[in-house]
């Protein structure tokens, strides 16, 4: 049927492109030990954009059986909306080169039927249950889907890729006249991953959920610390608004030369969507244009920004291949896999305070970069000894906390495509 | 229509082949029409149609299925019932009456029939108001969406709803050397163009523009624990994630929230009545039934300072011994319904703005909301607030910026001071919890003590 599309859309005088998806995914909700809510759904559908004149139009439809007059009034509709439209067409992209990233699919994971994701998710809870006593409430789910998504455009591009993604999360509550909450959360693109790392998962739920049950608030704190993966990720998110073409573009980045220092030379920042298996990696972007590895920040000065194939354009840059998308939607510029790397240290046995997880980073302000997030768990380490606490706040600004960044660990996490060491920055606490 | 009376026998036959105990079948049509415009930049201008179609069957547990291909249909509730009936479980559901019922949003100036022409005119014009030589950034994002939905269950429930809803919010950044303020507008609710048309586009244009050169000259916020007054808007988001969220009947459920063995207790001072309520007319977040067939009714979350009741759908209600309020909420067909808030805001007190401002010796006036999140298993909120202003002895001093707020719902609570006499509900947003959901949240005034984490 896109065939089909295509060939319509080849007797009009346009410039094309055929976005399609087709998936499938189902997901197993557990609370308190029990299953309580299954579901399996099915989603296809083609987004349709057209440059006509210099301008863009773009429509959708869901489904990807349609007889050809339906097709042929989705084409109108389409060419329709360029004519009205202002949205001004830069053009589709033309790289034809192949690309492929391994392991992206895995066929156990593909043919899993229903009844093995009960299973696993059954799994789930009796691992659960022999790692927690009675005292901790279990939660949690699993979720597992495979779909394949095309796309083809006028200018001969045509690339098809089918994915698989398994993803657990565990959430584990510890009442008893206090309360403490840990959770833990990835994603796979293969079965047998995700089986191996159940166990560890609610472990470190447990762990969490103990911690943050005897913890409470700590006085106000400023100097060197210590943030953990997750905390790296909660802040470099509000950085990575600056380093989007279309922020820089519109005056919406403070950064606007590629060259300059905007950290400490320890960082390097790097968007990479070819890692093997990687939870965000894809050979190609949702216009097409290969996948491939950007550096963004590198020691400290700034390399490159994150661009789709409109604002390379608009920018005269190439794309890096960040167009992220669904059929319903036009392409918008968004990160892949996202690697913190550089100087490396021995911060794994670090004695201070220590930063885990925060939380409520859509409240800063990522064009000034001050922040203010609330501490969901961290600890400070004196002689070995772990000594929680949370509710405080960690307040910065974030283009400052990049020039304090001391050094980095040496052993990564991978946190569904967001993979960073421990940090050591000068940050405050109150 | 021959395909919907199809769709409800075929789910009757395979109800009973399945032996399902209950089941419903949401079938929407959705067209939706969008604007994005950026420094003049057109970035999007699409107008779509869309059919789906969701099911839910119920056999002790849930099993859903969704497709957005009716070709499809048949095979969703197949596919909902078979895993339904894998599944088993004991769970419970509140089951009531079958309802029939055919209702729509009335609108006054229905924006379907304004041309999509004239809608790109209309944030064109915006656009150009938000001109200004130290403006460095100008965003304006206008949504429309018409939602038709046929809602159908075991029962024999058979509920038509129409509801429109539209949105219109607009953005600019002032820019100084390095430093850059933004700030927002936004209004929208169910009904038609009449809502935007309303607005007084050229005082918001010149409000939004105003803030954001003056938050250049702000000063960052102090930190540490501070008297705080909440305007109407920051109150809503506050009562919103402080007690919204831990009144959620799922949250009640599954052990998770800090309010769980709580109703009829005094969980805040005595002056606190907090109410959500879908039935209000033309708000971003009114719904006339939910997505579970039960009527939206106006509850009481708080009254007098008593937990008095929770958000609640068919499950919780039944887990509870209760009957749901309407609060089952789904983001769209190919989604499950879950516990949501609507409207969400607290009643007003007897307080005017000068006397409250008269109780503070040092603090903060913090206004506007920039979204928020809790943690209802410890019962830790956190929110952002547009910017402020410090108070000493009464009075309002120096303009502060990028300020946030963090504290414990049942301390902050119990820690309202005063509450006023001017209640707003106009505040229209997005909720996330895995799905999104429209809604609005206010309130009047309201002075309580929070934890603000500031730079200084």
């Amino acid at each position: 049927m896109i065939d089909e599309l295509a060939k319509i859309l080849n007797h009009k005088n346009v410039e094309w492109e055929i976005y399609w998806e087709i998936g499938t995914g189902s997901s197993f909700k557990i609370e308190k030990y029990e299953i309580v809510r299954a579901q399996q759904k099915f989603h296809s559908g083609i987004g349709l954009r057209i440059g006509y004149r210099g301008r863009t139009g773009f429509s959708y439809i869901t489904g990807v059986s349609h007889r050809r007059e339906e097709l042929e009034r989705f084409v109108e509709r389409t060419i329709k909306l360029a004519r009205v439209s202002e949205v001004p067409f830069r053009g589709f992209p033309n790289s034809k080169k192949k690309s492929s990233v391994p392991g992206l699919y895995d066929r156990a994971t593909a043919e899993m039927s229903f009844e093995e994701g009960y299973d696993a998710a059954a799994m789930m809870i009796e691992k659960g249950r022999e790692i927690l006593g009675e005292e901790h409430t279990f939660s949690g789910g699993i979720a597992f889907g495979t779909a394949e998504d095309g796309v083809m455009n006028s200018n001969g591009i045509e690339k098809t890729m089918k994915s698989t993604g398994i993803s657990m999360g565990v959430y584990v509550l510890k009442k008893n006249g206090r309360r403490g909450s840990g959770s833990y959360y990835q994603s796979f693109r293969r079965l047998s991953e995700a089986e191996g790392e159940m166990e560890r998962g609610i472990e470190e739920a447990r762990r969490d959920a103990e911690l943050s049950w005897s913890a409470g608030k700590i006085s106000q704190y400023e100097g060197e610390l210590v943030l953990e993966p997750h905390a790296v990720s909660s802040v470099v998110s509000i950085l990575m608004h600056s380093l989007y073409g279309d922020s820089v573009y519109h005056g919406q980045s403070r950064f606007q030369k590629i060259g300059e220092r905007i950290s400490s030379e320890i960082l390097t920042l790097v968007d990479d969507s070819t890692i093997e298996g990687g939870a965000r990696s894809y050979p190609f972007d949702g216009e097409g244009n290969p996948g491939r590895r950007s550096v963004l920040i590198e020691k400290g000065v700034l390399r490159g920004f994150l661009l789709d194939e409109t604002y390379g354009r608009l920018m005269g840059m190439e794309s890096t291949a960040n167009a992220a998308r669904d059929f319903r939607t036009m392409p918008h510029i968004a990160a892949s896999n996202v690697i913190v790397e550089g100087k490396r240290e021995n911060l794994e046995e670090y004695e201070g305070i220590v930063i885990k997880k925060v939380f409520g980073e859509h409240t800063a302000n990522p064009i000034s970069g001050d922040f203010s997030l609330t501490v969901e768990l961290g600890y400070r380490i004196e002689n070995g000894e772990l000594i929680p606490f949370k509710d405080n706040m960690f307040v910065g600004n974030i283009f400052e906390m990049l020039n304090s960044i001391a050094a980095l660990g040496r052993k990564d996490e991978d946190l569904s495509g967001f993979i960073s060491p421990r940090m050591l920055i000068y940050g405050k606490i109150v | 229509m021959v395909l919907m009376m199809e769709l409800i026998k075929k789910a009757e036959k395979l109800a009973e082949e399945y032996g399902v105990e209950y089941y419903e079948v949401r079938i929407a049509r959705i067209s939706a029409v969008n604007l994005q415009m950026q420094n003049s930049h057109l970035e999007e201008l699409s107008s779509n149609f869309e059919i789906g179609i969701g099911v839910r069957a119920f056999s002790g547990t849930w099993g859903f299925s969704s497709a957005n291909d009716l070709k499809r249909g048949e095979k969703a509730i197949e596919t909902a019932m078979k895993i339904a009936k894998v599944m088993g479980g004991d769970s419970r559901i509140y089951i009531g009456d079958p309802v029939r019922d055919e209702v729509e949003f009335t609108a006054k100036k229905s924006f379907a029939d304004i041309d999509l022409e004239d809608k790109l005119l209309f944030i064109k014009e915006i656009d150009r108001l938000l001109r200004d030589d130290k403006i460095s950034n100008r965003r304006v994002s206008y949504a429309d969406g018409i939602k038709e939905q046929l809602y159908f269950n075991s029962l024999g429930s058979e509920i038509r709803t129409i509801v429109p809803r539209i949105r219109l919010s607009f953005s600019v950044t002032a820019k100084k050397g390095m430093n850059m303020q933004t700030y927002w507008k936004m209004f929208g609710g169910t009904g038609g163009w009449e809502l935007i048309e309303s607005a007084n586009l050229e005082y918001w244009t010149g409000f939004v523009k105003e803030k954001a050169r003056s938050l250049l000259d702000a000063e960052p916020p102090p930190s540490g624990e501070f008297d705080v007054i909440m305007d109407p808007e920051l109150a809503g988001v506050f009562i919103h994630e402080a007690l919204g969220h831990a009144s959620e009947g799922d949250a009640i459920k599954n052990g998770e929230s800090i309010l769980g063995d709580k109703l009829g207790e005094r969980i805040a001072v005595e002056e606190l009545t907090v109410v959500d309520d879908p039935t209000l007319r033309g708000k971003f977040g009114s719904y006339i039934y939910d997505d579970e067939g039960i009527k939206g009714r106006r509850v009481e979350i708080i009254k007098n300072g008593i937990l008095n009741e929770y958000l609640l759908d068919r499950e919780t209600a039944a887990y509870l011994g209760m009957e749901p309020n309407g609060h089952g909420r789904a983001q769209s067909y190919n989604y499950q319904p879950l516990v949501r808030m609507s409207n969400t805001y607290i009643e007003p007190g007897d307080w005017g703005f000068e006397e409250m401002l008269g109780e503070v010796r040092r603090g903060l006036y913090l206004i506007g909301d920039k979204g928020g999140e809790v943690d209802i298993a410890n019962g830790t909120f956190m929110f952002g607030a547009k910017e402020g202003y410090l108070i000493e002895n009464g009075e309002i001093k120096a303009h502060i910026r990028d300020v946030a707020l963090s504290g414990k719902i049942l301390d902050v609570l119990m820690s309202i001071r005063a509450i006023g006499r001017d209640l707003k509900i106009e505040f229209p947003g997005y909720c996330g919890k895995g799905q999104w959901v429209p809604v609005d949240d206010g309130g009047p005034h309201v002075l309580t003590r929070a934890l603000v984490g500031g730079l200084l």
